[in-house]
């Protein structure tokens, strides 16, 4: 780059003082070891649980274990599915039905009224909005005694209400969308209003579809934090028919984890296969997300 | 004239300063009306939970039979359980070792996987060091249960073939509370790193161009530019990190059970066990209102002491 605007003999000293001594070398080789060391070790679980899962469940214990598929026992992941005691697809269902009400409930009421804080004068507005942003500080453990007194005495223990009511809004997703509908230009409002939109048009028309990029990293997170919550469905849920995932996975290990090694890690896998597929097509999205947001799953 | 392109009645209210105090109300209707339901959600879910919590902590409630005054009690009580003081540095010990060892891994990890190289190994690195933060922390550790098992473990038998003796990873109580740290270190690391990774891309090259200029080497770049324009990003996953860390549950929950004995047992644990296997409401939240004031005092701490060493541009 330099050599464009500097004197002839700049790139030659860059080039010198540059060069790549032996210890930069073995920095170097350290940073790559690391890099590829852990990246190992992250995935190797995953794929010990998947080649497990696939072995016939009289060997599942034996050792040395496989990191790749040695056996193709798919009637593991039969066995769970059809298993007699316990319906796993309701499992899905109900895991699916909760993340996506939860999901789709906070898109709207978050983006409401961020853009009633970014973007409408009303009195008190400020105060509220300081609200939501005090309640950013409070930890999630201290209102969870308080909480599930209020669900028993609306009379909503072990139904799937009790998940989603508390999760139909978050201060957090009201404080992001606010900033992004702040950052839009006054213009756009201007122009909706000259052409006479009113507030419902200007917000469903014109601000959300500029908010994408926000819009579907609060989305994400929301759905992964609703797919693998486990302290809610564990205080509030007590029958199997009305399980989700996690609580479900936890619960089974206590049954059989003794005797099947297999056909546990074959429900778990079942569990985190739409993760994965979502991850593996949404990756660039999430990571992005997960970057801006500051939330994780 | 082209001010007459205008529909009349913005004429009128521009003229008209009347009208334009209807708009203003129907601005402000506007207003609560599209605050309401997120509103109503606060109000109910984390601002009347907050207020409740203050009036349990003055009662004996065990859901059963009607609350009673239980005046300070609950408070006095807190002074004096040793067990509760116990497991706080458990849980101290957990967050602050996860803490640690997630940022300083995420901030490596970040700063290698910045670096030139081809599109697909960067691909194939993120993706599986990211992929972990993903999945569910309560099934995954119903794996990890499977791995540190002891006899067949995988883990010991790993470490069997490099010479080692089997470790008792969740049956000791030395080693039960390294366990779940080493757990969500694996789970929470390549979250960090994404968050240090956008960070790093943040840096404008011009700032590394001029350091290379004055003959700085690897090292003194990270050390003199790298280092203090992430201390933001840095600044905000510690903080983040700290928060999260101190209230694990899903993890031990599942990992060890808190055991053996109280060895890996942490605060959310303890609250938990205390509320809804104890029955004991009241003095629950007496402890979950010690962990809040612990954790804004932490972060207010952060705030103070993020003046010494958070350079902002």
């Amino acid at each position: 780059m330099a050599t464009t605007t500097g004197p002839a003999a700049e790139p030659v000293t860059i080039r010198r003082t540059y060069r790549k001594s032996v210890w930069l070398r073995l920095g170097e080789a350290l940073l790559w070891l690391l890099l590829i060391g852990i990246a190992i070790i992250e995935i190797a679980p995953i794929s010990w649980m998947f080649s497990t899962s696939l072995r016939d469940p009289k060997n599942s214990f034996d050792l040395p274990p496989d990191f790749w598929p040695t056996a193709l026992h798919w009637q593991n992941y039969l066995a769970v599915i059809n298993s007699p005691d316990i319906e796993f697809m309701l499992f899905f269902w109900n895991s699916l039905k909760i993340a996506l009400i939860v999901t789709a409930a906070q898109l709207l009421t978050c983006s409401m009224a961020g853009y009633a804080f970014g973007r409408l004068r009303f009195f008190g507005r400020d105060i509220l909005f300081g609200l939501f942003l005090a309640s950013l500080m409070v930890p999630a453990t201290v209102t969870l005694i308080p909480s599930f007194i209020i669900i028993r005495s609306l009379d909503l223990m072990n139904t799937h209400w009790a998940l989603i009511l508390p999760s139909v809004t978050s201060a957090f997703g009201v404080f992001l969308l606010r900033q992004h509908f702040k950052s839009l230009p006054e213009e756009l409002l201007d122009a909706a209003k000259i052409d006479g939109a009113g507030y419902f048009r200007t917000y469903w028309q014109i601000l959300l579809p500029l908010t994408g990029p926000a819009l579907s990293a609060l989305g994400i997170f929301t759905f992964l934090a609703s797919w693998n919550n486990f302290v809610g469905p564990l205080l509030f849920l007590r029958d199997w028919d009305k399980f989700t995932f996690p609580i479900a996975i936890a619960t089974i290990r206590g049954y059989m984890g003794s005797g099947n090694q297999s056909e546990v890690l074959a429900g778990i896998m079942i569990s985190i296969f739409p993760l994965l597929v979502f991850f593996l097509l949404a990756q660039r999205w999430i990571v992005q997300g997960a970057a801006i947001t500051g939330l994780k799953g | 004239m082209t001010s007459t392109a205008l529909p009349d009645d913005r004429i009128d209210r521009q003229a008209n300063p009347q009208k334009g105090t209807t708009l203003a109300r129907r601005e402000a209707w506007a207003g609560y009306l599209f605050a309401t339901p997120a509103l109503l959600g606060l109000l109910a879910f984390t601002a009347l939970p907050i207020i409740a919590s203050l009036v349990l902590i003055f009662l004996h409630y065990d859901l059963l039979t009607p609350p009673k005054w239980a005046g300070v009690e609950n408070v006095t009580r807190l002074t004096t359980d040793s067990r509760m003081f116990k497991i706080y540095w458990n849980s101290l010990r957990l967050t602050v070792g996860a803490t640690l060892l997630n940022n300083v891994l995420g901030l490596l990890l970040a700063v290698g996987l910045n670096r030139a190289m081809p599109w697909g190994l960067r691909y194939l690195l993120r993706t599986s060091i990211f992929f972990p933060v993903m999945t569910t922390t309560a099934s995954l550790a119903v794996v990890w249960r499977f791995l540190l098992t002891q006899d067949r473990g995988v883990v010991n038998f790993l470490i069997g073939q490099i010479g080692l003796d089997p470790v008792p990873w969740l049956s000791s109580s030395a080693w039960a509370l390294f366990s779940a740290m080493i757990y969500d270190v694996w789970k929470a690391c390549g979250y960090l790193m994404v968050i240090y990774l956008a960070g790093l891309q943040g840096i404008p090259a011009v700032y590394y161009e001029a350091a290379r200029i004055d003959g700085a080497g690897f090292w003194q770049q990270f050390r003199n530019v790298t280092l203090p324009l992430i201390s933001p990003t840095a600044f905000f996953a510690i903080v983040i990190s700290l928060i999260g860390a101190f209230q694990i549950f899903d993890n031990v929950y599942v990992l060890t059970e808190g055991g053996p004995g109280d060895a890996s047992r942490v605060i959310a644990m303890y609250i938990y066990e205390k509320a809804f296997r104890g029955f004991e409401m009241g003095y629950a939240s007496a402890v979950s209102f010690t962990l809040f004031v612990i954790l804004i005092t932490l972060t207010l701490l952060q705030f103070l002491g993020a003046r010494r060493w958070v350079h902002y541009e």
